[in-house]
């Protein structure tokens, strides 16, 4: 196997108000492959996306093990250096497209200036590329959308527009936050379908953030779980949904009602308690408050354990223990 | 089970008007067009569809929160219009879908889940103080909650609170407006377990509305599908998901993410025509959108099929082919 395309070992991020929002985060997205970062709110899931395009908010810090994107190393790369990655060689897409899209200027010209600033094209060159990428995202006559501004767009076609300005310049990376969460179901399925389609077709590395474990099952090759900062489980898709081993992991999985697995009125299985807001030098596993299993040791630096090929979680049991769902 | 419908609403209609802008001229939106229901006691109504179909609306006026343009609702038997407002909060509450909005930030969480039996104006201070108690209690928060603050509590605290308050009335219905839509996933399951064990214990009917199906599937025992404004399609929970009738049923259920790895991202078969309650298309409105429409369905409106428990509007399910 070949050099993943983006590398992330031991990324951590500290807010300023002493909050360790990322502590310790690898992950490894490789081309053509879709990734799926999965987690509750807080979980640090969008600031490690965040803290890999360097778009940190200013007070907080980044630091890491490894940061690399093809093979280039982003810690050591300058302002400008990144400036010229972003939107270029890795895009990225956020979930509330009205926020994202500028609304005083049209969609032409928004999704122009990003090629003719990265690859120096002339305005007719650009204008041609945008029609065309418009049209690639199922976006009927886009000559006529060019000319409108955002606010006369639905949701779902505010979102195709970014998916199309973020794919402009034909980056090797995609990064996109809960881009479907802002939308109706419907909606919804076609704009996962849309971006699974684009990623089959351009070969493009999909880093897809999202707290859907159904998204996640639906378009995944690989999964990383995140919890209190840390990525807690990683494992191909149907390997985690099959043999989930953090017990948080198991627990997620039985929060999400499953027509045919438990029946109407039965109660749902629940993690007690809430996400916790870790302060930096906190210690030991972060899931520990809430975990049936917990035991004095999970406050000391917790073991990562393998279970099986490029499956591996964070906690001190062993691989295939049985507990809450009986043998798993 | 009682014969008087929880919820009972005849031909309820409720148009807003919007303004056109500076230039425009005005329009009528019609949020909620000809909807007739009934819910019995006991049971959890689930309603679905899309955002704009006119269900937050439709709850709206079930609480009595918005007047209907036309129509009637009545709930335990009795007309909303004109009852008294004291009496109707000992009736029917709600739980509304942010509990960051709809809890006022100044209040403390006693106070706030005292509001109600402050409001009714009958009861001493020390029984409110006593029901309260025991209300935070029943819904799972510690005793020294009552002195804090919204901003203190998660989410799911402050959802737990909004569920006290709308129960310590004991109510006989409570309308449930998405209420776990803005929690996370794990705090969700804590939420709709609570909503089903007071369910039981207090004997309540649940109008649940949300946009999540495989949510309103656990929870509801009948589901109406909304689809800009009118009732499409109502059925009991396991037949709607089981022989979905109208094309809008099965393009929803189509859409329904399961966590089951292998399947990929369905194709619904919708286009993108997107649904605008400002302007309603002839016809059947859902026929834009429709992979298996004909072409009366662009003329004509489709006629209601009612039988005993289910209800379709669909020219297709006349004919047998849906």
């Amino acid at each position: 196997m070949s050099e993943a395309l983006l590398d992330i070992a031991g990324l951590r991020v500290t807010f300023a108000g002493g909050t360790a929002a990322v502590r310790g985060t690898a992950i490894a997205v490789n081309r053509g492959e879709t990734h799926c970062l999965v987690g509750e709110s807080g979980c640090g899931k969008s600031v490690s996306a965040l803290a890999v395009m360097n778009l940190l908010a200013r007070g907080a810090s980044r630091s890491a093990d490894r940061l690399r994107f093809a093979g280039e190393d982003l810690l050591s790369l300058s302002d400008t250096g990144m400036a010229r990655l972003r939107g270029n060689r890795m895009a990225m897409i956020f979930q509330e497209p009205m926020t994202s899209l500028n609304p005083a200027y049209t969609v032409g010209s928004q999704m122009t200036e990003v090629h003719r600033r990265h690859k120096g094209s002339s305005r007719q060159v650009a204008t041609d590329r945008a029609a065309e990428m418009l049209a690639r995202v199922g976006i009927t006559a886009p000559g006529m959308r060019l000319g409108q501004f955002p606010h006369q767009l639905s949701g779902g076609l505010r979102q195709r527009v970014m998916i199309a300005m973020a794919l402009m310049c034909d980056p090797e990376l995609l990064i996109a936050d809960e881009p479907t969460t802002a939308l109706d179901v419907t909606v919804q399925a076609q704009i996962l379908r849309l971006l699974a389609g684009l990623q089959r077709d351009l070969g493009l590395a999909v880093l897809l953030i999202t707290h859907d474990l159904g998204i996640v099952a639906r378009v995944a090759d690989r999964v990383s779980v995140m919890y209190a900062g840390e990525v807690v489980e990683s494992a191909r898709t149907n390997d985690l949904f099959a043999r989930p081993q953090h017990p948080y992991t198991r627990g997620l999985l039985d929060c999400v009602p499953v027509p045919g697995k438990i029946r109407p009125g039965e109660p749902l299985g629940s993690i007690p308690g809430v996400v916790p807001r870790v302060r930096a030098g906190f210690q030991g596993c972060g899931f520990r408050d809430r975990c049936a299993f917990a035991m004095p040791e999970c406050a000391a630096e917790v073991p990562r354990h393998a279970a099986g090929e490029a499956h591996d979680y964070l906690c001190r049991l062993a691989a295939d223990w049985s507990g809450l769902r009986g043998a798993a | 089970m009682s014969a008087t419908p929880a919820i009972e609403v005849k031909s309820a209609r409720r148009t807003f008007r919007t303004s056109g802008g500076l230039f425009g001229t005005a329009r009528e939106v019609v949020a909620v067009d000809d909807v007739s229901l009934a819910v019995p006691a006991g049971s959890v109504l689930g309603i679905v569809g899309e955002s704009g179909c006119g269900k937050s609306t439709l709850a709206r006026l079930i609480l009595g929160l918005l007047p209907t343009t036309a129509g009637e609702v009545l709930v335990d038997g009795q007309r909303l219009d004109g009852m008294d407002r004291r009496f109707r909060a000992e009736l029917i509450q709600p739980v509304f879908q942010d509990p960051f909005a709809s809890l006022n930030p100044r209040r403390r969480i006693g106070d706030i889940v005292a509001l109600p039996l402050v409001a009714q104006g009958k009861f001493a201070g020390a029984e409110i103080g006593r029901k309260v108690a025991e209300m935070l209690e029943r819904v799972g928060l510690a005793s020294d909650m009552a002195g804090r603050l919204p901003a203190e509590l998660s989410g799911g605290q402050r959802q737990r609170v909004a569920i006290a308050r709308a129960l310590i009335l004991r109510p006989r219905i409570v309308v449930c407006d998405e209420p776990t839509s803005a929690l996370d996933v794990s705090v969700q399951a804590q939420i709709l377990n609570l909503l089903a064990e007071l369910r039981r214990e207090f004997n309540l009917t649940y109008l649940f509305i949300s946009h999540n199906l495989a949510v309103v599937e656990h929870v509801a025992t009948e589901v109406a599908v909304m689809y800009l404004g009118r009732i499409v399609e109502q059925a009991p929970t396991a037949e709607l998901f089981h022989a979905p009738r109208h094309p809008y049923t099965r393009a929803l259920l189509a859409s329904v993410l399961t966590p089951e790895p292998g399947l990929g991202v369905p194709d619904v078969g919708l286009g993108d025509i997107l649904p605008d309650p400002a302007n309603i298309p002839p016809g059947c409105r859902f026929h834009p959108r429709c992979p298996v429409a004909i072409e009366r369905c662009g003329s004509v409106a489709p006629p209601l099929l009612a039988a005993a428990h289910s209800r379709v509007e669909c020219h297709l399910a006349v004919a047998g082919a849906a």
